[in-house]
């Protein structure tokens, strides 16, 4: 299997304060991998970095072979980002939304049977022709990350995906992440241990802008000697 | 093909469309002071010798005062994107500082476009009832003289929505098209008035503007009334339009560093 995303010693500094502090990881292509940390741990720096939003000031990324400074250009190609707030045109209908975004991506003649499987793949039928301002908060993060994989990307963003959900909005969209996991690799990032746990086939825990540790949830727990993620965080938090 | 800009100024345009406050500004809101203007009009006595607001004088001076509205969406369009997280995802996915710009100033050259053709339909009733002359082929002549005027305005909020934000670019737009409005023109005779009003309008190319359009509707073409201020104003596009270009390129890199 081949590297989806290759980072080595990878920083990112603002004025006075170091967000990415030297991280070297490798994510292999189809997997998903969680970043897992509180918050300024540095998850959403790493994702902007890795997405060329950001620029590292020392270090290398490569995304499916292409370094996200020199070959920005491929990379954004390459990959699909559903931001922690939910980034939709509000007075565009649902239907709109998915067109907007595969026309950046698709040819013209793709993007109608696109947007229709999006619709479909998120159960977002009966609001297509709803403004996206008019959703709830749940069917507007699922907007968003349909958004976000109708460019067909290789390598998919979610950016604690179900931050401000309730318990059966936020289960809804695991079964749905669950779904694109069998079509791309994606990197997730979040706060909460369950929702790594579930779905996560290895976890990268950050704190304080380093890779504190990594590994599938056994490993982590044979190391630790712990059970559960969050005993086995709050672990790897302590002796860090 | 994938055509990235014109993607996105549909998306703008949508947008736009959706918004109450654009048919309220951009429409109704020269339409309601250029009944208002008729009507003072209609009670300034002819010995007065006062004609700027006589309606072929008033039309070209609110097709420009419409102008000064489509700014102020100009600079909305951008600070709402720039305020929430739409943006990123757009600078995340593979369009380009061109794109974007493209797609800011396409749609609004349309809703500038519309606008003045429906202030110029009113001009023509107004005409009609008042019984003073205007060609429909000079309205055709102004409506197309007063585009790079557009241009100009457009690129002025764009300018003013990439280096402020949301709250403080609908102020500095508030203080152009009050300027606009004074200086330009349209609501008082500057180059009657002389010194330093007519100095300071003359430096600025708002009231180029207003002679552009009242010329075009007047078919008057001639290099002092017509061809100056339309190489003015036409200049004063181009150059501003670059400055936008330059300003939300030189923001989108910042973004992303």
């Amino acid at each position: 299997m081949s590297n989806a995303i290759v980072t080595n010693g990878l920083i990112k500094r603002y004025k006075d304060k170091t967000a990415v502090d030297g991280i070297s990881i490798t994510v292999e292509e189809g997997k998903l991998v969680a970043l897992l940390g509180v918050n300024g741990a540095g998850k959403t720096t790493t994702i902007r970095m890795l997405t060329c939003l950001s620029k590292p000031t020392a270090g290398t990324a490569r995304v499916l072979g292409h370094d996200v400074v020199k070959e920005s250009d491929e990379v954004k190609k390459l990959v699909g980002i559903s931001t922690q707030d939910t980034a939709v045109a509000e007075n565009l209908t649902v239907r709109e939304n998915l067109e907007f975004m595969a026309s950046l991506y698709l040819p013209k003649e793709r993007i109608g049977g696109a947007v229709e499987k999006a619709i479909k793949a998120f159960g977002l039928e009966e609001f297509r022709n709803k403004k996206a301002k008019h959703l709830s908060g749940g069917w507007k993060r699922k907007l968003s990350i349909a958004m976000a994989i109708i460019g067909e990307p290789k390598i998919l963003f979610l950016d604690e995906p179900t931050l401000g959900l309730d318990v059966l909005a936020r289960r809804q969209l695991w079964t749905e992440i669950e779904e694109i996991k069998k079509h791309m690799t994606i990197v997730l990032t979040t706060h909460y241990m369950e929702e790594a746990e579930a779905l996560a086939d290895e976890i990268f825990v950050m704190i304080n802008g380093k890779i504190a540790a990594h590994g599938t949830l056994s490993e982590l727990e044979a190391r630790t000697g712990k059970t559960g993620l969050e005993e086995v965080f709050i672990k790897i938090a302590e002796e860090y | 093909m994938k055509n990235r800009t014109l993607s996105f100024a549909k998306r703008n345009l949508i947008e736009m469309s959706r918004d109450s406050l654009s048919y309220i500004f951009c429409v109704a809101f020269p339409l309601v002071m250029l009944v208002i203007m008729s009507i003072v009009n209609a009670s300034i006595p002819k010995e007065a010798g006062m004609t700027l607001f006589r309606i072929d004088n008033l039309a070209g001076g609110i097709a420009i005062f419409g102008q000064t509205f489509v700014m102020l969406f100009s600079a909305l369009n951008v600070t709402k994107d720039r305020s929430g997280s739409f943006l990123v995802r757009l600078f995340a996915s593979p369009m380009k500082s061109r794109n974007f710009t493209g797609g800011y100033f396409l749609p609004l050259i349309v809703v500038a476009f519309v606008q003045v053709i429906i202030a110029f339909a009113a001009s023509f009733i107004v005409s009609l009832v008042t019984g003073t002359e205007l060609s429909v082929l000079g309205l055709l002549a102004g409506a197309v003289a007063v585009i790079p005027s557009a241009v100009m305005f457009i690129a002025i909020g764009m300018i003013f929505g990439t280096i402020f934000n949301e709250k403080a670019a609908p102020g500095m737009c508030s203080i152009i098209i009050s300027l606009g409005a004074i200086v330009g023109g349209i609501w008082f005779d500057v180059e009657g008035v002389g010194g330093f009003m007519e100095k300071l309008s003359r430096c600025l190319p708002f009231l180029y503007s207003t002679k552009v359009a009242r010329a075009a509707i007047k078919m008057d073409f001639g290099f002092d009334t017509f061809l100056m201020p339309l190489i003015v104003v036409t200049g004063s596009a181009v150059v501003l339009t670059a400055l936008a270009c330059f300003f939300f390129g030189r923001k989108m890199r910042a973004d992303l560093a």
